[in-house]
């Protein structure tokens, strides 16, 4: 069945043109010489402050970078990568590192005020957009959803090309014994936490662009919470690109120490350009027995233009280990924006009775190549697993889901629920889907569906038995998962991503 | 001119281009297939189409001594009764010799399999299978149906066995032609691989159901392939059921070009320990208006299944409906299932799906049925029997169903308690 005119209309208020965070800030910047080499990772290293430890840990990688290919396995057609005509680091001259937000200049105040991201703690306080004020979304019906209130408190870390500029509410979320800083601070302030965990749960052996990342990650975030402690607001980081011819390679670790439990979201946006430039993360997190980690991103990149020109290339590797009993780890994304996405959040379950959960809407148009997926390894005992997965192409775009379920031998009773619906628009585009199944367990149950009217007859019947109409009911069962974690998104956009999972699932294909 | 670099060969590699070069016969025809093999290797896991049948390494296990060699040879084995009644036999290395019905031809062809035509596209540079069937110099044989002709009896066709055990069939239905055929791979009980890979052209209107039955023995190899191309408003069906065989890769490669077609795949694939079997297909559809099932069931007590499968709907290949299945029962922790069911989607007016799962029986169905009064142990085996019949019994055609299940029987029989 072709798509219904509600999700073409939809799709088409997020397309390639319609890119609203595409203005660059002109600012003076200090960059380093283009090209990646051993002088470069030092300097890096030096402008970060950083002991001894961390420069040999970046070079190490560098050295087994350098023997290592490009992956070409997923279905991504772009030219090679000129690795040494990058900058490597970018900076605002006025600073080198966070400073307390009177220092920050006003310059790039603006530019976060402007995607709607207020870092002045106050307006922070007042939600990032009032009750009355209507987002372009919502033309037809008028009242944002719930969830969008003022209530919402959220801790912003933002990361400006390779520094972080500001980070809000530290003082606070110390009270609580929770740690929010960049982690080039976290290197030198708490070299005990990042030497343990950093590297743990991706290796710098990982792969080519994880690897890369090790050598020259510049910034990203740091977040302890200790044993116990619920984390008492949303956390977040905002990732800006904004100086020409740089890469950002943000790396993010977040440990969850036992039976504690945290939210976090990041957010990205770069300038409208015709070059295309690089975005290589790595995002580690740790969950201890019992905790609980939520991991939620709204990435939207800039695209490229309707004729592919342009937009951000970006190959991240996330992944979490559910290390304790017990421990939960959940990754939400919302993919919307670059012109490559390469990217499958991983659950390692670890631990025994240990959850993973993937939920995701990748929407791609013009020239959007995505490919996303994720792994769920089945290594403990009672480990379950969910993976959701929704993607819809449009214009000449490509978007394959790629992912992987697999029970260790060990792995008594591991279950997994997948579904992945595509959705195409128009006849330029594809939709692929490559699930790789494997068990080596008997007593493990795997369930792979496509077809909505399968997913869960039990629920479907208790919906439709009430009187709920069937197309209905499947939504509600499907998308009430992902609902849950998207109302708690506090960016602007979290109007528009709500607006994304109601799309009607009438004409998926597996 | 350049001197090609040659990567190490493993000992697996050596061995298998020695065992080419040593069938003797036809050496000019083979000689750039082996040449391909010396160059390109044998695929790895990283070669996707291989991803879970590392063929290096299983053939490193299984080209072993020189006695294997002596012990093809004088191996000779033959069948007795064919799997369906009346059927009419063709060997595959002399064709012409067959006492075949009216409307069919069989002939034996020049001798050169071209290997080069169809790349396969999931595979690397050369198509593996092909590559190892044309150095291996596999018997060519042409079997025609001609247009109009229904067969009351299927035709069973059987490849030598021991170190000729190659085969290359092209098969040709004519236009609105109706027949039965069997493909039945038994015997080799040794070490060096068989190949077999067959060519079918299904014409207009034409109905086809292909049945692949292999008991192989266990220290046997064999890699096949099936290439099908149908044209508008014609029927393909294919069984395929594998209870036997130490290393098996069956590959199916479907290419519908005409409106109306259909194409219906069912297999069962039955493991124990000591096996890799690895069915591979690719559903292609390049037209609109074309539909298309598959299903696999899987019994796994030990061993390493596995099932790749991808549905390909072309630009333009609009109303396409097609839809796989990969069931597995996985009845033991020493044997493992790995899936991958692949759509690959260009079209957005389409209906396709794809479903895995993989687990052990019911143990709402078990209860049930032991709640009934009905012993654990047979209520178990009702229920695998159970499970592997359904899609036996799509087949419709009595006869065939019947002797399908006699030997998935002998085999539920033989291997599960």
């Amino acid at each position: 069945m072709p798509a219904v005119q509600e999700t073409i209309d939809s799709v088409r208020k997020i397309d390639v043109d319609q890119y609203k965070y595409g203005f660059e800030t002109l600012i003076e910047m200090d960059v380093a010489p283009k090209g990646l080499d051993e002088e470069i990772i030092k300097l890096i290293s030096a402008k970060k402050g950083e002991p001894q430890w961390m420069l040999d840990w970046r070079l190490k990688a560098f050295e087994r970078w350098k023997t290592m290919e490009s992956p070409d396995w997923a279905r991504l057609d772009y030219p090679p990568i000129d690795f040494q005509d990058i900058h490597y680091y970018a900076a605002p001259k006025s600073m080198s590192g966070p400073a307390s937000l009177d220092e920050v200049d006003p310059e790039i105040l603006r530019t976060y005020e402007k995607l709607g991201i207020p870092l002045k703690e106050q307006e922070v306080l007042a939600g990032v957009r009032k009750m009355d004020e209507p987002s372009e979304f919502d033309e037809d019906s008028g009242t944002p959803p719930a969830g969008q209130n003022g209530q919402t408190r959220v801790a912003v870390d933002a990361v400006f090309d390779s520094v972080s500029v500001a980070t809000t509410f530290k003082k606070e979320l110390e009270k609580a014994g929770v740690i929010f800083m960049p982690i080039s601070e976290a290197i030198r302030e708490h070299p005990e936490l990042v030497q343990k965990y950093l590297g743990s749960v991706v290796p710098i052996s990982d792969n080519f662009f994880a690897t890369m990342n090790s050598a020259v990650f510049t910034d990203g975030s740091f977040v302890y919470v200790p044993k116990g402690v619920r984390c008492p607001m949303e956390l977040s980081t905002y990732f800006r690109i904004n100086e020409r011819n740089t890469g950002q390679f943000e790396r993010t670790l977040i440990i969850a120490d036992e039976g504690s439990y945290v939210s976090y979201l990041e957010g990205c946006t770069a300038p409208q350009r015709d070059e295309n430039q690089l975005h290589a993360a790595v995002v580690e997190l740790v969950a201890l027995e019992g905790a609980e980690i939520k991991y939620s991103t709204v990435q939207n990149w800039y695209p490229g233009d309707k004729e592919g020109k342009g937009g951000i290339y970006n190959f991240v590797t996330k992944r979490g280990d559910c290390r304790g009993d017990n421990s939960r780890i959940s990754w939400t994304q919302v993919e919307t924006g670059s012109a490559i996405t390469w990217k499958y959040p991983s659950c390692i379950l670890r631990g025994d009775n240990a959850r993973g959960e993937f939920y995701s809407i990748a929407v791609s148009n013009g020239r959007q190549q995505i490919d996303s997926g994720t792994k769920m390894i089945h290594l403990g005992k009672n480990t379950s697993s969910r993976i959701i997965s929704k993607g819809i192409s449009a214009g000449h775009s490509n978007n394959t889901y790629r992912g992987q379920v697999s029970a260790h031998r060990k792995a008594k009773n591991a279950r997994n629920f997948t579904q992945c619906d595509s959705l195409l628009i128009g006849e330029e585009c594809g939709a692929h889907t490559v699930p790789y199944i494997e068990s080596k367990n008997a007593t493990a149950q795997f369930e792979h569906e496509a077809t909505t009217s399968k997913i869960s007859d039990d629920q479907l019947f208790y919906c439709m038995q009430r009187g709920i109409p069937e197309e209905e009911a499947v939504a509600l069962i499907v998308n009430g998962f992902v609902k849950d974690v998207i109302q708690q998104l506090p960016m602007e956009f979290a109007v528009e991503a709500q607006k994304l999972i109601g799309i009607s699932l009438e004409g998926s294909v597996g | 001119m350049s001197v090609t670099e040659l990567r190490p060969r493993t000992p697996a590699e050596t061995r298998l281009i020695q065992l080419a070069e040593a069938q003797g016969e036809n050496e000019n025809a083979r000689r750039p297939a082996i040449e391909a093999l010396r160059r390109e290797g044998l695929p790895t896991r990283k070669v996707e189409a291989w991803h879970y049948t590392d063929l290096r390494q299983l053939m490193g296990k299984r080209l072993g001594s020189d006695d294997a060699v002596e012990a093809l040879r004088e191996s000779g084995e033959t069948l007795l009764e064919p799997l369906l009644q009346g059927s009419a036999v063709v060997d595959l290395d002399a064709p012409e010799a067959a006492h075949l019905p009216n409307g069919v031809t069989g002939s034996a062809s020049a001798g050169e399999a071209d290997w080069k035509t169809t790349p396969n596209r999931l595979d690397r540079s050369i198509d593996t299978v092909r590559a190892m069937n044309a150095a291996f110099g596999a018997a060519s044989a042409t079997i025609d149906v001609a247009a109009g002709t229904h067969l009351d009896h299927a035709l069973e066709l059987r490849p030598a066995t021991g170190l000729k055990s190659h085969a290359f069939t092209t098969v040709t239905i004519g236009e609105k032609a109706e027949a039965t055929i069997v493909e039945r791979l038994d015997g080799g009980t040794t070490g060096a691989p068989s190949t077999g890979v067959n060519m079918l052209h299904v014409g207009a209107g034409a109905n086809v159901l292909w049945i692949v039955d292999q008991e192989k023995g266990l220290d046997s190899s064999h890699l096949g392939q099936l290439s099908v191309r149908l044209e508008a408003d014609s029927v393909f069906r294919l069984f395929v059921l594998n209870a036997g065989g130490g290393f098996v890769r069956y590959e199916v490669h479907t290419d519908v070009v005409g409106e109306g077609a259909d194409v219906q795949i069912r297999g069962v694939n039955l493991l124990h320990a000591g096996q890799h079997v690895d069915v591979t297909t690719t559903l292609n559809h390049t037209v609109a208006h074309t539909t298309a099932t598959e299903t696999f069931r899987n019994v796994v007590t030990g061993g390493h299944g596995v099932f790749q499968g991808i549905i390909k709907v072309a630009r333009g290949a609009q109303k396409t409906d097609a839809k796989m299945a990969c069931n597995s029962l996985l009845l033991s922790d020493e044997g493992d299932f790995s899936a991958k069911p692949e759509l690959e989607i260009f079209a957005d007016d389409v209906q396709c799906g794809h479903g895995a799962t993989a687990g052990e029986i019911d143990a709402d169905h078990l209860f049930y049925l032991m709640s009934r009064g009905i012993p654990g142990d047979q209520a178990r085996a009702l229920l695998i029997k159970a499970f592997v019949a359904e899609v036996v019994e799509e087949l419709e055609v009595e006869a065939i169903e019947d002797a399908l299940e006699t030997r998935i029987e002998a085999w539920l029989e033989a291997n599960i308690r």
